[in-house]
Formats: structure tokens, C-alpha cells, sequence
């Protein structure tokens, strides 16, 4: 949706205060000289500066931003937004800063017919969910005298999982997949072949060199890789608190996801089965993140 | 692409190179009111910040920062003793600047130093009248402007030439209203305060003579005055404009006394007068050059000397203009006070005895005042006398070695020496100094006077007449006076042909008109002008308030066209022909109930026409042949499409 001229709110900065105080001081000047030339100076940048008022409200006008609405993050890291601002006009837009919270903003420009992106990052501690409900868009192009800002409605959600943490083994690890896992780990040896690329796969595991060959997109793939599914649960990790069963569960499912295992994860009120991927990794993630949990903003 | 942003950033060295610069380039025209001290030490600091800067260091430590400017500082108040007033003001904000410029570290001291820049620009324009300064600073307001566009965070690399035609284009946008606003933002008709005249040099005639002054001026081509005739021009021969009357004389130099609110004694006028329009320059003195004599001026707050001087309370530091009316020959209505005839007949005893015994001898000979007079006269026209502009240096007893030994001078020695040799016999005499002659423009039809006519000459008292002006210097150089060769540098060699080329005066001439037309429209422009304006537009009773209600009103007007003006840059102007066309086309077609779909391209848009409305199948074919055109290889011929456009004639299924 692009802004409209009544949701732009613009005020001076305070070099823009100081500019105005000068421009009083140059006015009063060149009246009691009574110097013409001196007054078409200082009213030239007067011009200057209701001019630049008008480029710096402008400068917002009509952008339309998009939004990624949900992000994953884990706690004590960022929780990351990409915003793409869409500049459907001829005029570049300069300097837009996108804010979510003081500490989370982000600098861009975007030349005219064109999109830019822009990530913004906002620091989570906490595992939680994490929302907001708006964010802002602000300028102080082209001098800094002004700031002209606005106020998205959007909402935002960051899913913060909890930090992976926990010693104890996969479930898994118990059978005799555990030596294979770590021969897994260590590196190609047990290359096996090639399979179809499917999203969300880590990027370790991409036959690199068929793509550059002009080939399909593949995955590599290793012997061991098609074990048994393995269910990380809740309730194998009897004797310990919410918060580190929830590390604990996490820990399992990065690694889970890192070899590429199948996995299963079973929490109180929530069940996802076996599988693969991206998808599924952040299905995990988001529950462990907002498990019993109120939303927070 | 995270910044950090705000006051911490440091300020890339590109940025900080210009504004110094810039910095620089504000304080040309201030070069010659600042004390050599503080442009070196504005330059020291420009010069140490863009060195660490150029090697990547930041500002020296506050305690040198802070060191430099206690010192700095302090010796200005030293040489001012004061703060206040333009010439003092201007070298504070100068120092300031410079010290501004060593601590530059962040964006905001950036933009304090822009402001400065700003401030320095504004205050070089003051004092000045001159229309390539303010077109130079004007400039300066652009380079400044567009390095502020260079500060933003954003801006990776420092594009200039986007910046310059960015700046350049708001720097358009503003100049309507800055039209409207000079044009229409009431005067003071009196200032707040009193403005000091900041040590702003007086030009051209001073209260006081010594033999060389003159002939300084007389090598100065600037213009002292012009003046616009009202109907009669008076002969040259009579064209003496009359500033400071010299009474006292020491042997070398006449001072002027000041003889107090002396009232003018009355004058009879004779023959005709001479009405006429002065256009004063600023030039700090508080008298003014009238044609000799005269009685009336429009000037309330000026007044007549008991000699016959037109002075005002203060100096005139703003152009003005004068009308006023003199009278070329007058007879005084009264006899000579006591006092007058005292002041003028004074003489240092002991100075210039050669003369002083030449005087007597001459006085023996012609007993009669008027014979004595001419008698002196032809002395200076039979004896060798020289005329020039560049006579030797004159010691105490200027009078006696003029006279009789060097016999080389001009007009100041020539009025010196014959007032002495009145005084001597007896003769109420007087230097006054003023100018001679003037040059006429024929393409705007007013008579410049410049520097280069400043003259002297001399009144004696003549019983039963009155003052009676003497030019001694005409017995000697009667062709500075007589007409035709009013212009005395042609004759003489040290002066460079080249002025004299008749093109070269006529664009002189040219220029000077334009000037004055600068002067008028521009310099003079005032509260008077602005409701002549209002007058001229139709406003009933023009006065102050509806002054500022039209700005208002035509503020809002500027203000609004210009808003609309930037927003409608927004506007994605399809320039192209061959796009107008097909936009033109889908609204056809979307009368035709077919509207193109947002993200639809002109070939899906075809495929679905011919899927959807068989009946449509030009405007498919329309689609594909724009697709060809504009993504093709084969030249778009756009007249061609928009005429197969223009002729395509949607049937709505609908209504038929």
C-alpha cells in the first residue's frame, strides 16, 4: 500500500532549528543595514528551506512497502525483517530509514522504478514471540534540516526460539546410528550419489559442481543419511526444567536438521511428525518459541 | 546494510575538503576587512584538519582545540576591543569557523560550518552593492548546499554530480519565492539600531586638503555621482558640484572648521536655476554634492552650512537620491559678518614668507580687489606653470615652493596658493573642493561625475557682490574646464590610450547604465517602491498591512504551485509515444469491458482478449504488435501505431 500524503508527518531537526534561528539573525541583519542584496540572500535561503521541506515530505510519498510479516530468531541473536520499498516513480528516494524499535533501524536509497531492500534487525533476548504492530519510515533527505516519518501498520512477528543448549545426546544416538553420525559429520567420505534438490536443505550438501556444469540444481547425497526417524520428545528429558528442555529440544533439532536426519518433535499440545527441511525446521522452532507462551510486543 | 548513524559518524575527508572550500571561498570577499592574522590562522586550522584527515587521523585533542581558541579569541577582543559591529563580528565568526573546522569530527559540526558559511556569505552582502558578489555568493549558496546533500548516511559513494543538480534544481524551485518575498517583506523605514559604519573606508573628497590628495582621486575611475537633469543643463563652465569648504590652512594643508548650525546667509539668485536629481553612492561622509549654489532640496534631515555646504546628521552609508534646484549665479543679500571675514582672511604668520612678500608687492601695484585679482591670475598663466597630475612632493612651506620653485601642480596647489595670496592682501578667500564637469550618458541621459573630476577652486568675498568663485587652476589648464576636452586624461600620457576608443566608452557608458538601473530597481528598492507596487497592481490605499497580506496570499500562491509542482514528479510519466498509445488502447479496451490486469503483460493480455472476446480481435492484434514494437528488433514506428489506435473502435458486447 503506498503512503499517503496525511500519514507523512514532518517537523525540523534540530540543525533545522539551528537554521532558523539563522535565517532570523540574517533577516533582522539585512533589515537594519537596510541591505537589499543581503535580503535576497537570506530570502534565497528561506526558499532553500521550504523548498527542501517539500523534497524531504516527497521523499516518503507514495513508496509501498512490503514486508516480511514472520521471522525466526533465536534468543540473545536478532530477529530480522526484510523490507522491500517499492519506488514506483521517476525520483530517487534517498536516505529512507526503516525503524522498528530505537535500537533496530536501517539505512537505504532507491533510485526511481525501482524496489529496494532493506533488512532490519531487532535484538531479541528472551525466547518468546515476539510482535509488532507497526513500524516506522523516516527521512531527513535532502539536508537534514527536516524529518518527515510515518507509521506502517503491519504486523510483525519474530518467533524467537530458545538458545540450542544441552548435553545430552539424540535420542537417536542411543542405537548404532551413533558412530555413523559422527563419520557423517566429518565430512564427504561416504558420498553415496546424487538425489533431487529440495528447498530448504543446507547449502553444505549441494553438488556445487553440477550446477556450475549447467546442470540441475542436486543435493549430494551421504550413505546413513536414510536412518530411521528419530522422535526428539519431551518427555525423554524428565529431571530438567521448561527452559533448558526447551534448549535441550532445540539443540536436537538443529542438528536433526543439519544432517539432514528426519525428525519427529513431540512437545505437551503439539505434535509434528517425521520429516525433512525448512519448513519443518521452522514448524519446530515456531513451537518451541511460543511454547507456553503469551504473545509478547 | 545496518549504518550506524547520527552524530557519532565520522565525516569522509571528500566532505570535509569541500566545506573547507567552501569556507575559503566565503571569505574572499572578506579578505580585505580581516586582519591578516586571523586568515592565517583559519588557514593553519584547515590545513592541520584536512592533513590528519587526509591521513586518516582524527581532530587534534580538545586541550589544543581549547587552546587555540582562548588564544585566537582573545587576541581579536585585543584588536576590537569589542565583539560588536559588522567588521569585528565578521573576523569572530571567521576564527570561529576555522576553529569549527579543527574539531570537525561528526555530521552536525558539518553542519554548523555550513551555517557559518552561510552567515559569512550574508555578511559580506551588507555593505556591498555590487551584482557580481551577490551572483558569486549565490553560487557559493550552491556548492555549500549541494556537500550538504553529500552528508547523508546512506549515500555510500559521494556522487557530485547528482548532488550539484539536485542542489541546482531546489535552488530553482526557491527562487520564486524568494522573488516574492524580497519583493513583498516590509522595510524598516528606520533601522532597529544604529549601524556603526564598521571602519568602511569614506571615498572620494575629504574635509581636508593637502597638496597630492586630489591627484590621487584624479587617476580613480570611480563614480562619485550622477545626476539627472530635470529640463536645463547648465553650460560646463558652470557644472562645479560643491562639497567641503576649507577655511583653515597652516601653510600646507586646509582643514575645514566646523562652524556649528551656522544658518546659510540668504542669496539672490540670478538668471536661471537648474532643477536636478542627485544618485548618491554610499560614500560614509554626511555632505552632499550639489551644483553650486544651491537653494532647495528635498532632504528634510539636511541642512545649509554658513558656507554653503549641504550636510546631514549622519553619514551617508545607504545610495540615495536628491532632487534639488541651485542657481548658477547668485549676489549675497547680506554683507559678510565680522567673524566670517575673520575666519577667512587667517594666516600662519610664519609659513611661506616668499609668498607672503609677493603678496604684498602685487597688493602695492593693484590697490583695486578685482585688479589685484587678475593681476595673481596672470601671474599663473604668464609664468611657466605647469599642469599635471603628478607634480613633486611638497614639504611645510607647500605655498613657497610651489610658487617658486617647483611651479608644477595641480588644481589643490593652484586653489592653495591663489587663496593664500588673497588672504595675504587682505582678501576674504576660501579653498572649496568639490567636482568639475561630468560626463554625459547618452543612452540613459544622465551625467556621471567620477572620481577623476574632483577639483578645487576658490571663493573671494568681492564688496558689493558677494562670494565670487575663482578657478585659478583655468588660467593655467583652461582645457580642464572648457568643454569638449572635459576630459582631462586624454591629454595627459601617463593614462593608457585605451579607454578612449569611442566602442570602449560606449560599452563603459552601457555598463554604467545598467548599473544605475540596478542601483534603482534593486539598491533603492524600498518601502516607497513597494507601494508603488501595490499601487500598480490595482490595490486601493496601498499601506503596510495590505503589504503584508499580498505576501501572505502570494507566499500561499508560490508555496502551493510549488508543492504541487514537486509531488507531481511523482507521477511515472510514460514519455515514451509507443506506451502512451498502448495506455490509450487499454483504456479503450477497458470501456470495452476488457481491462488489462495489473501484472499483466501486453502479450497475456492478447492471449486473453482472444480467449475472452472474439469479437475484439483487432485489439488483440493491436497487443501482439505492440509487444513487437517495443521488445522487438524491428524500429517502432510509434505515428503508426497511434494512428492503428486512434482508428480502433471497441464494440461493448454489452450494450450491443
Amino acid at each position: 500500500m503506498a503512503i499517503h500524503r496525511r500519514r507523512i508527518y514532518i517537523l525540523p531537526t534540530r540543525f533545522g532549528l539551528m537554521l532558523a534561528g539563522l535565517l532570523v539573525a540574517m533577516l533582522i541583519a539585512s533589515l537594519n543595514y537596510s541591505s537589499n542584496l543581503a535580503l535576497a540572500f537570506a530570502f534565497l535561503l528561506v526558499g532553500v528551506a521550504l523548498v527542501a521541506m517539500h523534497h524531504c515530505h516527497r521523499n516518503l510519498l507514495a513508496l509501498s512497502v512490503d514486508v516480511g510479516a514472520e521471522t525466526d530468531a533465536f534468543a540473545g541473536g536478532e530477529a530480522c525483517f526484510e523490507f522491500v520499498l517499492r519506488n514506483a516513480s521517476r525520483v530517487e528516494r534517498s536516505d529512507l530509514q526503516v525503524r522498528i524499535a530505537k535500537d533496530a533501524q536501517s539505512l537505504t536509497s532507491v533510485p526511481g522504478n525501482t524496489y529496494g531492500r532493506v533488512t532490519v534487525c531487532v535484538p531479541v533476548a528472551r525466547r518468546g514471540v515476539s510482535r509488532f504492530n507497526q513500524f516506522e519510515l523516516r527521512s531527513d533527505h535532502p539536508f537534514g534540516w527536516f524529518r518527515a516519518w510515518t507509521y506502517v501498520q503491519a504486523s510483525l512477528t519474530a518467533y524467537v526460539a530458545p538458545v540450542a543448549r544441552g548435553e545430552r545426546a539424540l535420542p537417536a544416538a542411543a542405537s548404532a546410528a551413533g558412530r555413523a553420525l559422527r563419520a557423517q559429520t566429518r565430512g564427504d567420505e561416504e558420498f553415496s550419489g546424487l538425489r533431487a534438490y529440495q528447498p530448504g536443505v543446507s547449502l553444505k550438501h549441494m553438488a556445487w559442481k553440477v550446477l556450475a556444469r549447467g546442470g540441475e540444481p542436486m543435493l549430494r547425497s551421504y550413505s546413513g543419511l536414510a536412518a530411521d526417524p528419530e522422535w526428539l520428545d519431551w518427555s525423554a528429558l524428565e529431571g530438567l526444567e521448561t527452559e533448558a528442555r526447551l534448549s535441550q529440544l532445540c539443540r536436537w533439532v538443529l542438528d536433526s536438521d543439519a544432517a539432514q536426519r528426519p525428525y519427529g518433535l513431540r512437545i505437551p499440545g503439539a505434535e509434528f511428525a517425521p520429516a525433512c527441511g525448512l519448513e519443518h525446521r521452522s514448524a519446530c522452532l515456531r513451537a518451541l518459541a511460543g511454547y507456553a507462551i503469551e504473545a509478547s510486543q | 546494510m545496518t549504518a550506524p548513524r547520527g552524530a557519532a559518524q565520522p565525516v569522509a575527508f571528500a566532505r570535509l575538503a569541500w566545506l573547507c572550500a567552501c569556507l575559503g571561498l566565503a571569505l574572499i570577499p572578506h579578505l580585505r576587512a580581516l586582519p591578516v592574522w586571523v586568515l592565517a590562522t583559519v588557514a593553519a586550522c584547515v590545513a592541520l584538519r584536512l592533513f590528519r584527515a587526509a591521513h586518516g587521523r582524527p581532530a587534534p585533542p580538545r586541550l589544543i582545540r581549547a587552546a587555540v581558541a582562548v588564544l585566537a579569541i582573545g587576541l581579536l577582543f585585543l584588536q576590537f576591543r569589542t565583539f560588536n559591529g559588522l567588521a569585528a563580528g565578521t573576523a569572530l565568526l571567521s576564527l570561529v569557523a576555522g576553529l569549527k573546522v579543527l574539531e570537525t569530527q561528526a555530521r552536525r559540526d558539518i553542519h554548523i560550518l555550513a551555517l557559518i558559511v552561510y552567515f559569512l556569505s550574508l555578511a559580506a552582502l551588507l555593505h556591498a552593492d555590487s551584482f557580481w558578489l551577490l551572483a558569486y555568493l549565490t553560487a557559493l549558496l550552491w556548492i555549500t548546499t549541494a556537500t550538504l546533500l553529500q552528508l547523508s548516511g546512506a549515500a555510500r559513494t559521494v556522487d557530485w554530480r547528482k548532488g550539484w543538480r539536485y542542489a541546482g534544481r531546489i535552488l530553482a524551485q526557491a527562487a520564486p519565492l524568494a522573488l516574492v518575498l524580497w519583493l513583498l517583506f516590509p522595510r524598516f523605514a528606520e533601522p532597529l539600531w544604529q549601524t556603526p559604519s564598521d571602519g568602511r573606508a569614506a571615498t572620494g573628497l575629504s574635509d581636508s586638503m593637502s597638496p597630492g590628495d586630489i591627484d590621487d582621486l584624479a587617476q580613480s575611475d570611480e563614480v562619485a555621482f550622477r545626476v539627472h537633469f530635470v529640463s536645463a543643463v547648465p553650460p560646463p563652465r558652470e557644472r562645479y558640484w560643491r562639497g567641503p569648504v576649507l577655511h583653515e590652512f597652516d601653510g600646507h594643508t586646509w582643514r575645514r572648521t566646523d562652524s556649528g548650525p551656522a544658518r546659510a546667509p540668504p542669496l539672490l539668485p540670478e538668471g536661471p536655476g537648474y532643477q536636478y536629481t542627485l544618485n548618491i553612492e554610499a560614500n560614509q561622509h554626511n555632505w552632499i554634492f550639489v551644483l553650486d549654489w544651491p537653494s532647495s532640496w528635498d532632504l528634510s534631515r539636511a541642512m545649509l552650512t554658513g558656507d554653503y555646504m549641504l550636510v546631514q546628521p549622519n553619514p551617508i552609508s545607504q545610495p540615495i537620491d536628491i532632487v534639488a534646484t541651485s542657481y548658477t549665479h547668485v549676489r549675497a543679500a547680506l554683507p559678510l559678518s565680522a567673524g566670517m571675514r575673520w575666519r577667512d582672511t587667517q594666516l600662519p604668520a610664519d609659513r611661506n614668507p616668499r609668498t607672503l612678500e609677493l603678496a604684498q608687492q602685487l597688493r602695492r601695484a593693484h590697490p583695486d580687489d578685482m585688479g589685484y585679482v587678475q593681476a595673481v591670475l596672470d601671474l599663473f598663466a604668464q609664468q611657466e606653470f605647469f599642469y599635471t597630475l603628478t607634480p613633486p612632493r611638497l614639504a611645510q612651506n607647500s605655498v613657497d615652493e610651489f610658487l617658486f620653485d617647483t611651479k608644477r601642480g595641480f588644481c589643490g596647489h593652484y586653489a592653495s596658493a591663489f587663496a593664500m595670496l588673497m588672504r595675504a592682501a587682505g582678501i576674504p578667500a576660501r579653498v572649496v573642493t568639490g567636482y568639475q564637469g561630468g560626463t554625459y550618458n547618452r543612452f540613459a541621459g544622465y551625467w556621471i561625475v567620477r572620481q577623476s573630476s574632483a577639483h578645487a577652486w576658490d571663493e573671494i568675498w568681492i564688496e558689493g557682490h558677494g562670494w565670487l568663485r575663482i578657478d585659478p587652476t583655468t588660467a593655467v589648464a583652461p582645457q580642464r574646464i572648457e568643454p569638449g576636452l572635459s576630459d582631462l586624461n586624454s591629454a595627459e600620457d601617463h593614462v593608457s590610450g585605451w579607454r578612449h576608443l569611442p566602442w570602449l566608452a560606449d560599452l563603459r557608458l552601457r555598463m554604467d547604465a545598467l548599473r544605475q538601473l540596478w542601483r534603482d530597481r534593486i539598491l533603492k528598492y524600498d518601502e516607497g517602491a513597494q507601494l508603488k507596487l501595490l499601487g500598480y497592481l490595482r490595490i486601493p490605499q496601498p499601506d503596510g498591512q495590505k503589504l503584508v497580506m499580498l505576501m501572505a496570499g502570494a507566499l500561499s500562491l508560490v508555496l502551493g504551485l510549488l508543492a504541487w509542482q514537486i509531488r507531481r514528479e511523482l507521477l511515472p510519466a510514460p514519455s515514451d509515444p509507443l506506451v502512451r498509445s498502448f495506455n490509450r488502447l487499454c483504456t479503450k479496451l477497458a470501456s470495452a469491458g476488457m481491462a488489462r490486469l495489473q501484472h499483466e503483460g501486453a502479450e497475456a493480455y492478447a492471449a486473453r482478449i482472444a480467449d475472452a472476446r472474439p469479437d475484439l480481435a483487432a485489439a488483440t492484434e493491436l497487443c501482439r504488435r505492440y509487444s513487437e514494437l517495443r521488445y522487438g528488433e524491428s524500429p517502432a514506428d510509434a505515428a503508426q501505431f497511434a494512428a492503428a489506435v486512434r482508428a480502433f473502435k471497441p464494440q461493448d458486447s454489452r450494450a450491443s
